[in-house]
């Protein structure tokens, strides 16, 4: 994340609550702000859960629109303890079209209906290979394997991101193609996509979902 | 766990004063009620349950056991804290819904085996 966000600088602590940094006018908070880049985190679960939980109450966050919290693939610790310590308002699926990655994928689908968090979309990343030579397309990993398996599964299909060295560049360089080139057709992938996400958000009538608990 | 139905969450939930009644509101204007005891020995926790079928632990003397506190988990379910210290079942709205529909018949199976087995509510 800091070498996405193009961020170098380490978060403040105040008392036991960290502040968070920002990039490109959008606050993120990261391990990777904790530890050297080269330094793994050899967590096991209950690390995970104390991280993760520590990233979302004891940050000050402020007032967000959203809250976007990158998940590594699976359905293990990290994706458990968010869909039950927080109240999320959704999930976003991102894969490959590939046959293999969309497995995983669809097993991460699964888990969060199983606890009741709306799916609010697939993505599908690196969906084809423009060649900037000769501008042949190649779609490695094949392509439209993730629209197929969201019309399959009944949830929204929400974007292509394709595979291209520009997008590769501007991320490893800390300038997101999105804050580097805005009018650019690939940052216009990524605002189209932001776009629907925030429009099944607004419908979502998030407000009065949960049960009101009381204690006569 | 099974796929939920929206009728499924409940609007309010009350617990009475004495912390042995447990009052579930739904949208569509139904209630339910479930004593603490019945809520209980139901926990759908691996304490209870097992690991497995055939695996399930009877659960004895809980007549008197009270809800102590009751956490919110995700969008899905509640964690019921009771007065024995057992708070590890996680009831999840179909599972709420269940208890409600099926109450008479799991409070007298459940009822059935305690004394097939010569154990007691207390």
């Amino acid at each position: 994340m800091p070498r996405l966000m193009g961020i170098k600088d380490q978060p403040t602590v105040n008392g036991k609550i960290l502040t968070p940094l920002e990039g490109h006018g959008v606050k993120v908070m990261s391990m990777g702000f904790l530890v050297e880049e080269d330094t793994p985190m050899i967590w096991r679960g209950p690390m995970v859960i104390s991280a993760l939980t520590q990233m979302l109450r004891e940050v000050a966050w402020g007032d967000l629109d959203v809250l976007v919290v990158d998940m590594p693939p699976g359905t293990g610790d990290a994706q458990l303890t968010m869909s039950q310590n927080v109240p999320l308002a959704g999930a976003v699926i991102v894969s490959t079209p590939q046959d293999i990655a969309l497995i995983d994928a669809r097993k991460g689908l699964n888990m969060f209906r199983k606890v009741d968090v709306p799916i609010l979309g697939i993505i599908e990343n690196m969906s084809t290979f423009i060649c900037p030579k000769c501008g042949e397309r190649s779609e490695i990993f094949g392509h439209g394997g993730a629209r197929d398996e969201a019309e399959k599964v009944g949830v929204p299909f929400l974007g292509e991101v394709p595979l291209h060295m520009d997008i590769r560049k501007n991320s490893d360089g800390g300038t997101p193609i999105a804050a580097s080139d805005p009018d650019g057709p690939h940052a216009k992938v990524y605002a189209e996509i932001a776009q629907s996400i925030i429009n099944s958000l607004d419908g979502a009538g998030f407000e009065g979902v949960a049960p009101s608990i009381t204690f006569e | 766990m099974t796929e939920t139905n929206p009728n499924d969450t409940p609007k309010d939930i009350r617990v009475s004063k004495e912390r042995g009644i447990m009052r579930l509101f739904y949208h569509d204007g139904s209630e339910g009620e479930l004593s603490s005891e019945y809520l209980r020995i139901s926990s759908p926790s691996a304490e209870v349950k097992g690991h497995g079928p055939g695996q399930e632990v009877p659960q004895v003397g809980k007549r008197n056991v009270l809800i102590t506190n009751i956490e919110p988990v995700g969008r899905y379910a509640i964690r019921i804290i009771f007065s024995d210290g057992h708070d590890t079942g996680i009831f999840n709205w179909p599972y709420l819904k269940q208890l409600i529909d099926e109450k008479e018949t799991r409070w007298s199976t459940y009822l059935q085996d305690l004394n097939s087995k010569g154990l007691s509510r207390d």
